[in-house]
């Protein structure tokens, strides 16, 4: 092997210590992904016990078995896709050519119109009133409750507006404008197609927060067959730490059979439902962090 | 100045002029009543022509309730059907309110777990409708259930005279809260055959669980006692039992013999619980996880053998092992100087399970449904499933039933779920030891006779009845109770770890308690029991 350059002894130890410090990052990311997947298809009294703490124990797959059986979970698989796929698209639909409107200088009124649009970021009117509007828009258990109320962000218009004014040159405007092109043509035809990066940001923004959301569906949704994957989960899981208050004052003879039912079935599948729901995330993300980096860094890059 | 901010500042004033018109908005008026449809006193169905009701509930997620049996078969009988607006089980609380809040009232609330403090604001408000005169005219069950015991129309009635809720009624369930279990193998491997009576037989074995290896892997592995602390309480599960033997009820009130209410950690028995405690943990008898570790974690100790004494609904369930008559119920034990253990019973009333709200058209209509729950026939029907399903009469005339296996070995209480909605959730209804007739197992029947020769006839009852507070009443029982259950909590830890010496801390600790009134709070309390006894 060739050294170019002579490593020095100061070097070398920064050197190690680089490694030896990105190998603990690595550990600590690393470690709580190997153990859910781990406690997976382990078997809970092992996991409880705290005998599996890397390696499965026990390995049982009835965990996966019971995930796969369950019609809940697919049922909320299904809507959560349908939530994050047409609650993503309406959201780009709106972000951007909002952001790309504010970011233009000849905007009149832009100001007045980011003044209005920040004032929500500080004030909102609360879960009732929003309850209210909701209700009397006639979107209680819709699936319009999910994705409506939460078209656009204003931390992302203010994220992409941002984005616009600093990459897209305004001299090119003025050249597609000098050859007759409109304003919408400018966007569409030129503007978009430069924008790769900050719509691929705004697609994951809003895709996890679409597909992480419980919240909403607890609040607006009545009826089971919507839920999504989240509210599936949630319920096993708060099911399951319910089941520690059995010792409740009058727990119902009942009641203490349905705990002890679902707090077995919980803890055998929670760690399942967990991989489960968060595989696609996981799998979807090295191929937006490309331009998740390239979002993130352009603006500084250009000189 | 410039134009712009004046501008603004319009806008602002316009902006709160307008949030000050919306709040003036009238509010919804109370439900015009529908007077077309006649209600039938007697017999069914309730009225001739079909009606339909909004209801909001719990839901353990099982079944769609639209699709219930035993719905839709009431629905058939009473000509009545509802749609359904549930909640999650786990975030029923969260949705009630919001319910309340935006006044998107549904027409009934079924097993919604209303609090006594719920039922007295909404029902000032003239949101929930008060019930006693519609269960005069339209509930005949309910009316004679009342009558046989005075004492349910105490608990149910509110301090202003209505009742805004009907109950959840289970005259067969005695236990306050799971009873403790010892481990039966352990018992036999030490050759036990006289389970402990005082404290102090206890402690001896307790510490022969801990020494002996019971469970014969040559480990000292052994946890005699061990115990799970939630957010509502330490150690709740084995204080109960721990706590009688010093002749305390659990919880932070009860009411001795003479009516007299007290604040249980005040109390000199109190202080010989926390240090008989404290004597167990410093021998590590009692498990040193108990402030930490989850259920899941006490399970896992269980199912490894491990674990003497502890609580469970029943012994197997923790051990996972099969239901078997060899793990028998704790004996609640006494101390020296204390002449019968306090052994806590449920009163078996709970409130709040059944309202009618004010936008019901048809308040006649829902109480008459709502009293065929409390009927023999409705209780059958709601509690065990339609017969032929998973029981059938084997003497209809003095309600004698047997069991029926259920299809290709699937577990009965399973399919239950999905026929009815009194599964896991505060349903008004009535259980009686009728219902169940001929539907116990050999094992329910054993546990019943523990019950029945360790708790019920060593004197156990009710520690305090459920009763109203007054508004007033209870927010300044929640203002003092937001500083005192803390504390008290946070103490009991330190005193049974030894983090804090008993000896040396226990006055200052009393006189702290009294400042942040404790008195207070047994006052309340003694004046809502007399309210309550007097009427």
């Amino acid at each position: 092997m060739v050294k170019s350059m002579q490593e020095s002894k100061g070097d070398k130890i920064f050197l190690i210590c680089t490694y030896i410090y990105l190998c603990v990052a690595l550990v600590v990311v690393l470690y709580p992904l190997v153990y859910i997947l781990s406690a997976s298809i382990s078997s809970p009294q092992a996991v409880n016990s705290g005998q599996m703490w890397l390696f499965p124990k026990n390995i049982t797959w009835a965990g996966y078995e019971l995930v796969f059986n369950n019609p809940k979970i697919w049922n909320g698989y299904l809507n959560t896709i349908i939530y994050t796929v047409v609650g993503t698209l309406l959201n780009l639909f709106v972000t951007l050519p909002a952001a790309y409107a504010l970011s233009r200088s000849d905007f009149v009124g832009r100001g007045w119109f980011m003044g209005f649009i920040l004032l929500t970021m500080f004030f909102s009117g609360g879960l009732v009133p929003t309850y209210l509007v909701v209700k009397n828009l006639g979107l209680i258990n819709t699936m319009g409750a999910l994705i409506l109320p939460v078209a656009a962000s204003v931390w992302n218009i203010v994220v992409a507006r941002t984005f616009f004014q600093s990459t897209i040159p305004k001299e090119l405007q003025e050249a597609a404008q000098i050859d007759g092109c409109t304003n919408l043509r400018l966007f569409w035809k030129i503007v978009l197609p430069l924008s790769a990066p900050i719509i691929a940001v705004m697609a994951l923004f809003y895709g996890v927060a679409h597909w992480n959301s419980y919240f909403p569906s607890l609040i607006y949704l009545n009826s089971e067959s919507k839920y999504p994957l989240q509210m599936v989960l949630r319920q096993i899981l708060v099911l399951q730490e319910m089941s520690a208050e059995t010792t409740g004052a009058a727990v119902s003879a009942d009641m203490a059979a349905l705990m002890a039912s679902k707090a077995e079935t919980a803890s055998l599948i929670k760690y399942g439902v967990i991989v489960v729901s968060t595989l696609p995330i996981i799998a979807v993300y090295p191929f937006l962090q490309r331009y998740f980096v390239q979002g993130v860094m352009i603006g500084s890059v250009k000189g | 100045m410039n134009i712009r901010s004046k501008a603004w500042k319009l806008l602002m004033v316009g902006g709160l002029g307008a949030s000050l018109l919306a709040g003036c908005g009238s509010s919804e008026e109370a439900a015009s009543k529908d007077e077309s449809v006649t209600v039938s006193k007697d017999g069914f169905p309730i009225v001739e022509k079909p009606i339909k009701l909004t209801m909001m509930a719990p839901d353990t997620g099982v079944q769609n309730w639209e699709d219930m049996v035993v719905l839709q078969e009431t629905a058939k009988l009473t000509n009545i059907s509802f749609e359904y607006k549930n909640a999650p089980k786990e975030s029923f609380e969260t949705k009630k309110n919001l319910v309340f809040a935006s006044e998107d009232y549904p027409d009934v609330f079924y097993a919604a777990g209303l609090t006594p403090s719920e039922q007295l604001k909404y029902g000032e408000q003239g949101v929930l409708i008060p019930l006693e005169d519609l269960i005069e005219e339209y509930a005949p069950n309910f009316k004679a259930l009342l009558e046989e015991y005075p004492d349910v129309r105490k608990s149910i009635t509110a301090p202003d005279g209505h009742i805004y809720s009907l109950p959840v009624i289970e005259f067969n369930q005695h236990w306050y809260r799971n009873p403790l279990w010892y481990n039966g193998s352990y018992l036999e491997a030490l050759g036990v055959d006289k389970l402990p009576e005082t404290t102090e037989d206890l402690y001896d074995l307790l510490k022969r669980f801990k020494d002996e290896d019971p469970n014969g892997n040559g480990k000292a592995d052994e946890i005699p006692v061990s115990s799970v602390t939630t957010p509502a309480a330490n150690i709740r599960d084995i204080r109960t039992w721990m706590l009688g033997a010093f002749g305390m009820y659990e919880e932070e009130l009860f009411v001795d013999d003479n009516d007299v209410v007290h604040y249980t950690p005040v109390e000199e028995g109190y202080k010989q619980y926390l240090a008989y405690m404290n004597r167990l943990w410093a021998e590590d008898l009692l498990d040193h996880e108990s402030f930490s570790q989850t259920a899941e974690q006490k399970q896992a100790k269980g199912e490894g053998n491990q674990l003497g004494l502890f609580s469970a609904w029943h012994a197997y369930q923790l051990l996972g092992t099969e239901a078997s008559d060899k793990d028998p119920m704790f004996l609640p034990v006494h101390a020296e100087g204390v002449e019968k253990a306090a052994i806590a019973k449920n009163g078996g009333v709970k409130t709040g399970a059944f309202a009618i709200t004010k936008t019901n058209k048809y308040p006649e209509a829902s109480m008459r449904w709502a009293d065929y729950l409390y009927s023999y026939e409705g209780s059958v029907l709601f509690n065990k499933g339609p017969e032929g399903t998973l029981w059938e009469y084997t003497n209809e005339a003095d309600h004698t039933k047997k069991a029926i296996p259920a299809p290709d070995g699937k577990d009965s209480e399973e399919i239950r779920s999905t026929l009815t909605p009194n599964y896991g959730i505060p349903a008004p209804t009535i259980l009686t030891d009728e219902v169940n007739k001929g539907l116990t197992t050999d094992f329910d029947k054993w546990v019943e006779n523990e019950t029945q020769t360790k708790l019920l006839d060593n004197g156990a009852r009710v520690p305090f009845p459920s009763l109203f507070l007054t508004i007033e009443e209870q927010s300044e029982i929640n203002s003092l109770n937001s500083d005192l259950s803390t504390y008290v909590k946070q103490m009991e830890a330190k005193f049974i770890t030894g983090a804090e010496s008993i000896d040396s801390g226990w006055d200052g600790y009393v006189a702290t308690l009294k400042k942040m009134g404790s008195d207070r709070i047994a006052e309340i309390n003694q004046g809502a029991y007399d309210r309550w006894k007097s009427n």
